[in-house]
């Protein structure tokens, strides 16, 4: 390895998009901004929309994405690709970092303008946002097969940023219920996502 | 409370804290219990997988990125070491080390023995650092990455024994396997050679492994000297081990 200044021939955007998201991070940690701009292509649709659904079409939706990317490159090595896809490590932070604004703007507008928000109209809001999902039918599809009680349980805590005694709260249940239905349509929505070639290695 | 008691109750909360749906406390709960439970971890892994195909799709803004790409930086992020003293980095980058001191020769020494202890005090916070993956992890990265001029140090013939990673902004790292250990009343010393002379790059103590350092001017190349006690400010030795960066 020994020498001079190496060459820099660059990624051509075929080799780029060819390679697999564990082997842009790498490529993303020689600080090749290539490699960023393709994994912002294929997933800054679902971070950003990730966001949206949490957070409205305000600045901090475009915040929290622009943050996610920004960390993935200033620090790939947290991605570890043998506990799962970039795309859920993405998604998981986005979420994350989402529910945080959420709930530091709540706390600071005070719980009182959460709790006016009639519970109907929240789970009118989070069907849509079921609605529009565009990971195509097989994802309806797979909520569609839980129980009402444990699909809304889901939605409302995923795509809202409900916490479960918010939930609870909301529909009307108490917080052991919801905790255990939050618990079994996540593993209820395994089998046919796994199926669907969706989720799994 | 032992952790079978525990167990049931994180476990009902698993699907819960996997979509973030839990307060700051049982966060930290359930955090704590993850790191020893690789049962528990695999399962929450599962259900933010299971998660994350409910993402609703959307278009990509292009002005995003544009902002994204704006706030890129091409030089790696700084490490969490001791600053770099402040002489390199005012010093503008045209100027090496050694010009720039004699032209103001009568604080010349004093400015180079507080550059030599500020330098020690930055091998020893390193060491402690040393132990964590971070700076490993960004040695080699910087060895990686396509900027960085690299070159082996080597006595005469043999095998290296050394080798360095320069970045163009002046931060370099020394890896280090075949230097035999030092009594303790010696150390080594790295110099960055620069027109024909040399300017300490820091002492490395009795046996480096990993050492972390700044340049400021155009670098023909590097060399370790051995020195006795902490560190000389100009070495009458030979090197130990020596290499030059080929002309480009």
């Amino acid at each position: 390895m020994a020498g001079g200044g190496s060459v820099d021939k660059g990624m051509s955007s075929e080799e780029i998009s060819r390679m697999t998201d564990a082997n842009l991070v790498v490529a993303i940690a020689r600080w090749r901004q290539e490699a960023l701009a393709e994994a912002y292509r294929r997933h800054g649709g679902g971070v950003f929309g990730l966001a949206r659904s949490l957070l409205g079409d305000g600045e901090g939706a475009k915040d929290v994405a622009q943050e996610v990317f920004l960390r993935l490159w200033k620090e790939p090595e947290r991605f570890d690709p043998s506990r799962g896809s970039l795309r859920s490590y993405l998604l998981a932070q986005t979420h994350g970092r989402s529910v945080d604004v959420l709930r530091s703007a709540t706390a600071r507008q005070g719980r009182e303008e959460r709790d006016v928000r009639p519970a109907v109209a929240v789970i009118d809001v989070t069907e849509r946002q079921v609605e529009d999902l565009a990971r195509g039918a097989q994802v309806r599809e797979a909520l569609a097969g839980l129980p009402e009680a444990e699909r809304q349980a889901v939605t409302l805590a995923y795509l809202a940023g409900n916490s479960y005694r918010e939930v609870a709260r909301l529909l009307g249940e108490s917080e052991g219920t919801v905790k255990s239905r939050i618990r079994s349509g996540l593993r209820r929505l395994r089998l046919p996502l796994t199926q669907a070639g969706l989720v799994g290695t | 409370m032992s952790h079978q008691q525990l167990h049931p109750e994180i476990e009902e909360l698993l699907g819960a804290y996997a979509l973030d749906a839990i307060d700051a406390d049982e966060r930290q709960l359930i955090e704590r219990h993850l790191r020893h439970c690789p049962a528990c971890e695999a399962e929450v892994r599962e259900h933010r997988e299971v998660a994350a195909t409910l993402t609703p799709g959307g278009p990509t803004p292009e002005a995003l990125w544009d902002a994204i790409a704006a706030a890129l930086e091409d030089a790696p992020p700084p490490l969490e070491l001791a600053p770099v003293v402040p002489l390199a980095r005012r010093r503008p980058r045209s100027m090496p080390i050694l010009a720039a001191l004699t032209a103001v020769a009568a604080a010349a020494a004093a400015v180079l023995g507080v550059r030599l202890m500020d330098q020690e005090r930055q091998l020893d916070r390193m060491q402690t650092a040393m132990a964590e993956d971070s700076v490993q992890r960004a040695a080699v990265v910087a060895l990686a990455n396509p900027t960085a001029k690299t070159v082996e140090l080597r006595a005469a013939d043999t095998q290296a024994a050394a080798r360095v990673a320069l970045l163009p902004d002046g931060r370099g790292y020394l890896l280090a396997d075949g230097l035999a250990s030092q009594a303790t009343d010696r150390t080594y010393q790295q110099w960055a050679l620069i027109d024909g002379e040399r300017n300490s790059a820091g002492t490395l103590g009795q046996q480096p492994k990993l050492a972390a350092f700044n340049v400021s001017g155009p670098v023909d190349g590097f060399a370790i000297t051995e020195e006795q006690g902490t560190g000389v400010v100009a070495s009458k030795n030979p090197p130990v081990v020596v290499g030059w960066f080929r002309s480009a």
